[in-house]
């Protein structure tokens, strides 16, 4: 227990004392996992919007299998990488394994279900008569659907921070196919996970304590919007 | 960018006819053939359930029937509803039972219809404090859409309707759920549009025209529609 709060005390120390190692890894962190959901929210989003609002044969199957998605275990999806981009795999020409383009790609694969599938939810829920409404207005299809995406924007957000959520703090992929290099492809999961191995609990508690105002963070965003969304209808 | 046509005055006549539609081996709608003018005032009447709204959906564009034909001009000649879908949006604008208005201002919502058809800012605003005056509800331009009374986001939706000038505006049920002072004062809303020459279908179970002049009443049994005059009240 005093072994326990002497890190803890050495943490807020760290924290305070603003080392730029910590905040190195912090920066590398948010980089990676900013440019993951950029690049995965657009066609989740899309596909998201296509299943809620065409019928196709093979629909309900592609939402099982994104549903289904969403638990994918991150070290799974690490261990796919790392055979298919290592020196020896199909991909291995690529020249990825290790670098952050690789957990770019880790955090795509495992945000993407989770993004499609909570979008989806969003997007079903909203009501059908707002894109009755823009095409009848005479709305373009494709204005329609930004209207419709405006509308249900608040579910839409709550899906991205869910997504960031999960993908910031994973550590099986990211420790797989980035290789925890140090100021290249740490961040901060690797590093608690590299800390802890190494008995420095200080560093690691450190960084534990960013991942949680993090999350409150993007909680209380979270809960901002909603209360401007609920304000909308008071 | 489509051109924003301000006046109706020429008028527009459409023949539509082999429109059916089954749902779920249930006959909705069996060979049904009209003609429909900007100078109609009809009355579509019909149980619950009958059909009357999946008419109206299917002449403004927003749902495929089995099969339809529309006959227009020399070049708009026996087209099916896919490639009469753009036409037909063009020129019906169906409102729902209860509206949808979208989040935002009255304002907001009025000019929604008017943006991307090369019209400056001040044109749009004309327009919309026009729209307003027509509903008589000019005090609620900056009030949020969503806290109206159901009788007001009826009338806003005429107005965002009427905005547009299409040749057609399809009212389905529009004083349903409406107190008697919101419906008198919808009905005169109502005969301003007659007034600009735009064609209108109201829909109802309720058979009686209120205070309103229509020309034609189309009845929907079992699939069938039957039409008859009216003579004039005026």
């Amino acid at each position: 227990m005093n072994d326990l709060s002497l890190a803890t005390q050495q943490a807020v120390i760290l924290l305070f004392k603003a080392d730029p190692q910590i905040w190195e890894i912090i920066f590398l962190s948010f980089s990676v996992s900013l440019r993951a959901i950029l690049l995965a929210a657009p066609p989740a989003i899309l596909i998201a919007f296509y299943l809620s609002y065409f019928k196709f044969p093979g629909r309900h199957f592609l939402i099982s299998l994104f549903n289904t998605a969403m638990a994918i275990p991150a070290v799974v999806v690490g261990l796919t990488l790392y055979l298919l981009l290592s020196r020896s795999g199909p991909l291995g020409d690529l020249q990825l394994l290790f670098t952050q383009d690789a957990m770019i790609i880790g955090q795509i694969i495992l945000c993407f279900p989770l993004l499609v599938a909570l979008s989806h939810a969003a997007l079903y829920a909203m009501d059908r008569r707002a894109w009755e409404t823009a095409i009848t207005l005479g709305s373009h299809p494709a204005r329609a659907f930004f209207t419709v995406l405006k509308e249900a924007r608040f579910g839409l957000t709550a899906a991205i921070i869910a997504a960031f959520g999960r993908i910031i703090a994973e550590v099986g992929s990211s420790m797989m196919i980035g290789g925890n290099i140090l100021h290249y492809t740490r961040n901060i999961p690797t590093a608690i996970a590299l800390e802890t191995s190494k008995g420095s609990f200080a560093q690691g508690i450190a960084l534990g304590i960013i991942l949680l105002l993090m999350a409150l963070m993007l909680n209380l965003i979270l809960s901002w919007i909603q209360s401007r969304s609920g304000a909308h209808h008071d | 960018m489509t051109e924003l046509k301000y006046t109706t005055a020429e008028g527009l006549k459409v023949q539509l006819d082999n429109i059916n539609l089954c749902k779920n081996k249930q006959i909705i709608l069996q060979n049904i053939q009209v003609t429909l003018s900007s100078d109609d005032f009809i009355l579509m009447t019909g149980q619950n359930g009958s059909g009357k709204s999946t008419f109206l959906k299917i002449i403004a564009g927003l749902l495929k029937p089995d099969s339809f034909n529309l006959n227009y001009s020399e070049q708009l000649k026996n087209n099916s509803w896919q490639s009469s879908k753009k036409f037909l949006r063009q020129h019906f604008c169906y409102l729902h039972q209860t509206p949808y208005l979208f989040s935002g201002s009255v304002y907001d919502n009025i000019a929604y219809g008017l943006k991307y058809r090369g019209l400056n800012k001040a044109e749009i605003s004309h327009k919309v404090h026009e729209a307003l005056e027509l509903i008589s509800l000019p005090h609620l331009v900056q009030r949020n859409s969503q806290v109206l009374s159901g009788g007001e986001k009826q009338r806003v939706a005429i107005a965002r309707s009427w905005v547009i000038q299409p040749n057609f505006i399809l009212l389905d049920e529009p004083f349903a759920n409406m107190d008697k002072h919101s419906r008198h004062r919808t009905y005169a809303t109502i005969n301003q549009l007659k007034e600009d020459n735009i064609g209108i279908i109201i829909t109802s179970h309720d058979p009686h025209r209120g205070e309103l002049d229509f020309n034609k009443q189309m009845h929907l049994y079992q699939g069938i529609i039957s039409e008859k005059e009216y003579e004039s009240n005026a």
